[in-house]
């Protein structure tokens, strides 16, 4: 076995080791800057990632690095750095052990970087609960705080749940096919003409994609997510609903595509995924309406994005997979810009209610710009990433109109959860410019000026020019995106 | 004879018990205990299935899941015993700071 194809995945593992030793000699109040160790080694890794797109496919037993894969290795290990950074941010707020949070999401960063290769069932498990036991320590990080230790607790027993649904998916898979590796199963499946074998086969392809669902936040797995959202440490937060949903959805992606083919022309696949994506979306904008902890309308609001990606998923081609990735790259800078904002602004107060944004816009203008930039990208409105990262999905799916019934119904679903959620997210922008912070309290909100911490501002700074950059010039996005799914569904078939 | 059919039953019933033990019941050991039943389930089902098909890979897989359940439940037990410390109680129905 060639060590060298994983050595971006085993970097990223010895650098959170790496942190653990170098806290040993760091003394108490330097510790802090370790993130900037991190920062810099992850920077190397996202460097070293571009190093190896072109190198064409290689797959070791179980495991393939792919231009799929290296594009969701990128695309983790930029989430990780903007996530490091927010914590450096964060810093001040932890009592104790940072050094222990840099590592840990290293960890966890680890974990996504295998999970983007996975393509056997082994690896598949192995990589979700590397993700998942790491971020059950992650949000349950402030153990001083009754509300991270509580969430932590519902994250582990909900995530626990659904793993154990998946074990016994993959039991179920391996009973029906007796392969573990995605190719030989798909295999065994075609050729498998018994119907006990095939209804054992769909069974355990169904328990394994609930177990993934958990992981994208899909109704009906997403009860866990407003207050693992709100109870778990912001920079924790901003990584859930990036890196972690991210992971489930190459997995979900892959196991479709590789693993499935024999179920592509069931009319059942795509029925259930459209009408959990439906379903999902309707869900996530309708709980956001009323909602005014501002971590819980992001974790509503990340409910529904999990359903607009679903959506590309139910078309099951290339061109659907390729709007899925684009939408997560513009998606992953408007969330981390939304958490960053929220992470300093929520800090002064200890509150995370939607009043604290008020004038925010003569407090701190960069923070402002930032937030309701990325609150129009996440409503999808010309010309920022989100807005085309929306309209390639729709138009993925449009064109598949035809070959499948009952997707017009799906649409119509997506198209009223857009709607509704221009009311909840003009909401939180109405409330940063004209905001006339809370009725029932006397004082007028605060207009001095709010300090963003020097990490935040890079943060912020990045996710920016992520958002516009995206939004204004997509070519270069779009073509590695259709280069990594360019031979996703159809190679296999 | 004792075939493929009696284990995988035993099986199911460990699972549905688990799901439901995990279901009903209030308190986080017991439930974390039915999560663990959930897992063996799968690992029995697994070992069934690999010695019927003469194929290893399945009994790899249990050993996979044998050591990650014992991370989990390391991490687990340690979160459940935070929780005891700070609000000297196991029962999920007391876990109710948060609200819409």
């Amino acid at each position: 076995m060639d060590l060298s194809l994983i050595s971006l995945e085993v970097g990223v593992a010895l650098l959170g080791l790496l942190i653990l030793l170098i806290d040993l000699w760091t003394p108490e109040e330097r510790k802090k800057h370790l993130g900037w160790l991190a920062t810099g080694g992850l920077a190397a890794v996202f460097c070293y990632s571009f190093s190896t797109f072109d190198q064409g496919d290689a797959i070791i037993n179980g495991y393939s690095k792919d231009a799929l894969a290296v594009y969701f290795q990128g695309f983790f290990v930029m989430a990780a750095i903007l996530v490091v950074l927010l914590t450096m941010s964060y810093a001040p707020r932890i009592r104790s052990g940072i050094s222990e949070l840099y590592a840990l999401t290293c960890f966890a960063l680890a974990g996504m970087t295998f999970a983007a290769g996975a393509s056997s069932l082994v690896m598949l498990f192995a990589a979700v609960e590397l993700i998942t036991i790491t971020f059950y320590v992650l949000t349950s990080f402030e153990r001083h705080r009754l509300r991270s230790l509580e969430s932590g607790i519902k994250y582990l027993i909900l995530g626990a749940a659904s793993s154990a649904i998946m074990v016994f998916g993959i039991a179920l898979i391996y009973g029906s096919t007796g392969a573990l590796d995605y190719h030989e199963i798909n295999r065994a499946a075609l050729a498998s003409t018994e119907q006990p074998m095939q209804l054992l086969f769909q069974l355990g392809v169904i328990m394994v994609l609930s177990g993934l669902a958990f992981k994208l936040a899909a109704v009906p797995f997403q009860l866990w997510v407003p207050d693992v959202y709100q109870g778990a440490p912001t920079p924790v937060t901003a990584f859930l609903s990036s890196g972690s949903k991210a992971a489930g959805i190459v997995l979900m992606l892959r196991l479709l595509a590789e693993a499935c083919p024999s179920l592509m022309d069931e009319e059942w696949l795509r029925q259930l995924l459209g009408l959990m994506a439906a379903a999902t979306i309707l869900y996530g904008s309708l709980c956001a309406l009323r909602q005014r902890n501002l971590k819980r309308l992001l974790g509503y609001s990340s409910i529904a994005s999990a359903g607009y990606v679903l959506l590309g998923l139910v078309v099951l081609n290339n061109t659907g997979a390729q709007a899925v990735l684009f939408y997560l790259a513009g998606y992953i800078f408007a969330v981390l810009a939304a958490f960053t904002v929220i992470s300093v602004v929520s800090e002064e107060s200890d509150d995370e209610d939607i009043s604290i944004l008020a004038n925010l816009h003569q407090r701190s203008p960069l923070m402002a710009v930032a937030l309701t930039l990325s609150i129009v990208s996440l409503a999808g409105i010309p010309p920022l990433a989100g807005f085309l990262g929306k309209f390639t999905l729709l138009r993925a799916v449009f064109e598949a109109m035809e070959t499948i019934p009952g997707l017009p119904w799906i649409i119509g679903a997506a198209m009223i959860g857009v709607v509704i959620s221009l009311y909840y997210y003009f909401g939180v922008i109405r409330e940063i410019y004209w905001g006339t912070g809370r009725f029932w309290e006397e004082k007028k909100p605060s207009t001095e000026p709010l300090d963003c911490p020097r990490t935040a501002e890079i943060v912020l700074l990045m996710c920016l020019f992520g958002l516009i950059g995206l939004g204004l010039f997509p070519e270069p996005m779009l073509s590695l995106a259709g280069e990594a799914t360019s031979n996703l569904f159809s190679a296999s078939r | 004879m004792i075939g493929l059919e009696h284990y995988l039953i035993v099986s199911v019933v460990l699972f549905c018990l688990g799901l439901l033990g995990l279901i009903i019941r209030r308190n986080l050991i017991v439930m974390y205990m039915g999560l663990e039943l959930m897992l063996n389930a799968a690992n029995l089902a697994l070992v069934a299935f690999s010695h019927y098909r003469n194929n290893l890979d399945g009994q790899i897989m249990v050993f996979f899941i044998i050591t990650v359940a014992a991370a989990e439940v390391a991490v687990g037990l340690a979160l459940i015993v935070a929780l005891y410390r700070k609000r000297q109680t196991n029962d999920v129905n007391d876990l109710t700071s948060m609200k819409l």
